[in-house]
């Protein structure tokens, strides 16, 4: 809205048109210069390094990175694409939902009830502080080594950020608010759609962040135990048969899926706090 | 009614009783901390007295009851960040069922009322106290209550949207013939509004004066406060509250 605005007021003076538009585009040429290369230069300089490192160390390791990046065309554009890759993602993103619906609304429930609170806080904090890898082997003799098992795997990691940044997030719910939705009959379903879930937003994003940096590691982690397909299993694959450029090339396909699921949650991230956004720019 | 928030022993209200009619404008003073915002929380069903009961068109309140809308003093507070100031006017009508022509009318006629038509898409933190003192107005006003409640609501505006609020409040309440409760702690303001107003005493907090005020029925920001009456009636409620104060 602010945006508009200033928008606004620039559309208001279009008198000296075209000097500043020339202007305003060699600046915005400028602009975009700049930021790809504040954006592409450290990587830029990161792949020189490596460059110039493996081409004077002849580590057997560390091949170059013209290698690595034939390997991962030919490694990742092929079968694996479906055999590996989207099997994976899809017990990703499988256990990440899991863990979401479960997260969100179990914390729902005990943010808004005191007694259930006071009855869970200790054990939640305790399976909290228990790092998810190492239910990894607990959870493959109670499920099996099935798809399942690694949905669950995953699941189970993500799911204690996710709740009980959202037990935060619902305590946390103004009481004004909650008195205003008391006197407008505002109650039942429309009370946890309009006030609850909306007020507890930015603390339950905070938690599906948090939770989906653990559930990548999983993902990688649950394939690496027992399995026969997927991105953690076909590295580890690589990795004993000493096909080293192609282990590196999964190396840096985890790291790409890793960024884009990060930008993609940033922008839905974006969309459904913009009221959050917009009120702390105007405080500040 | 008494009320003392148990938790930490704070006695709010020792022993208020009293009576608003129908259609009546009441104005509260009494002195910070005296428990007006407690009076109200209870009279709204928020809170539940210690002792003694409080009941609207004789029916004993254990809830918010249906027709009732209030302004809190925490304005700002009270309207949601994440709706526009449309639907934040509009989610109580949706709530109460009302048909979505019906529901537009309401919400555009009580936007129009304070004055914001204009503004309807925006957010509420985008807009000045002033502003979202009036949003929280509209809404009441949009959701036509039988019952208003209204806590300092104007606290924290200017003298020029304080005065023009006080005449909408005013103009509204005669237009809708709502029974209204209007708390402050401003005298002029209490005399220039009500039809009653009731003075309470400082901590242990009683009805200290319920005094009808016998201005003439139209009101006028300028003419009504200059009236020789107006000035007898200020002083009156005036020495009252220096003595609630002093008694302390
Ligand atoms: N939720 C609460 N718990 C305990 N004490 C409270 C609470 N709310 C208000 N009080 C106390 O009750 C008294 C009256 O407060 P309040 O009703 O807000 O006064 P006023 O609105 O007249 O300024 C004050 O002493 C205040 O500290
Ligand atoms: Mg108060």
């Amino acid at each position: 809205m602010n945006e508009t605005g200033r928008d606004a007021a620039r559309v208001k003076a279009p008198g000296e048109a075209p000097g500043p538009g020339r202007g305003a585009r060699a600046g915005w040429a400028g602009r975009v210069a700049a930021r790809v290369l504040t954006v592409a230069g450290v990587p830029a300089l990161l792949v020189l390094a490596w460059q110039v490192y493996s081409s004077l160390s002849e580590n057997f390791y560390v091949p170059a990175p013209g290698r690595v990046a034939r390997a991962f065309v030919e490694t990742w554009f092929s079968e694996r694409l479906l055999d590996d890759v989207l099997p994976s993602l899809a017990r990703l993103l499988a256990g990440y939902a899991l863990a979401a619906a479960a997260g969100v609304g179990l914390g729902v429930a005990i943010g808004l009830s005191p007694r259930l609170r006071a009855a869970a806080e200790p054990v939640l904090e305790f399976f909290r502080a228990i790092p998810p890898p190492v239910l990894v082997p607990l959870i493959m003799v109670l499920a099996g080594i099935d798809d399942g098992m690694k949905v669950l795997v995953i699941a189970s990691g993500c799911v204690w950020p996710i709740l009980l940044n959202t037990v935060e997030g619902v305590r946390a719910l103004d009481e004004v608010l909650s008195d205003t939705c008391r006197m407008y009959g505002v109650r039942g379903p429309s009370r946890l759609r309009h006030l609850v879930l909306r007020g507890a937003s930015p603390q339950i994003m905070a938690g599906l962040r948090q939770a989906l940096s653990i559930g990548i590691i999983l993902m990688v982690i649950s394939e690496m135990f027992a399995s026969s397909s997927g991105l953690g299993f076909t590295i580890v694959l690589f990795q004993r048969g000493f096909e080293i450029p192609e282990m590196w090339s999964g190396i840096l396909l985890l790291g790409l899926l890793g960024y884009t699921l990060a930008l993609l949650f940033r922008r839905l991230e974006r969309r459904v706090l913009s009221w959050h956004r917009g009120r702390g720019v105007d405080r500040a | 009614m008494r009320k003392v928030y148990e938790d930490r022993g704070v006695e709010a209200l020792r022993e208020v009783t009293f009576e608003v009619d129908a259609g009546e404008l009441v104005c509260v003073v009494g002195p910070s901390g005296c428990g007006k915002t407690t009076l109200l929380r209870c009279v709204a069903g928020l809170l539940p007295p210690t002792a003694g009961s409080v009941r609207v068109g004789g029916v004993p309140v254990t809830g918010p009851p249906p027709r009732m809308a209030v302004v809190f003093q925490e304005y700002g507070r009270s309207l949601f960040p994440w709706m526009t100031v449309r639907q934040n006017v509009e989610l109580p009508l949706k709530e109460k069922k009302v048909p979505a022509g019906r529901r537009n009318e309401l919400v555009a006629g009580a936007l129009a009322a304070v004055g914001l038509a204009d503004v309807a898409d925006a957010h509420p933190w985008q807009l000045s106290g002033g502003m979202q003192q009036r949003v929280a107005i509209a809404r009441a006003v949009a959701y036509e209550p039988q019952v208003l409640l209204m806590d300092e609501p104007f606290a924290a505006v200017d003298a020029q949207t304080r005065a023009d609020l006080e005449d909408l409040i005013l103009a509204l309440w005669r237009d809708l013939g709502v029974t209204t409760l209007f708390v402050t702690h401003d005298i002029d303001e209490a005399v220039y509004l009500g039809q009653r107003v009731i003075v309470l005493s400082g901590s242990p907090t009683v009805v200290m004066e319920d005094l009808k005020i016998d201005l003439p029925p139209e009101r006028d920001q300028l003419t009504t406060r200059s009236l020789p009456r107006f000035a007898d009636l200020r002083g009156r409620l005036y020495a009252q509250i220096q003595r609630a104060r002093g008694d302390r």
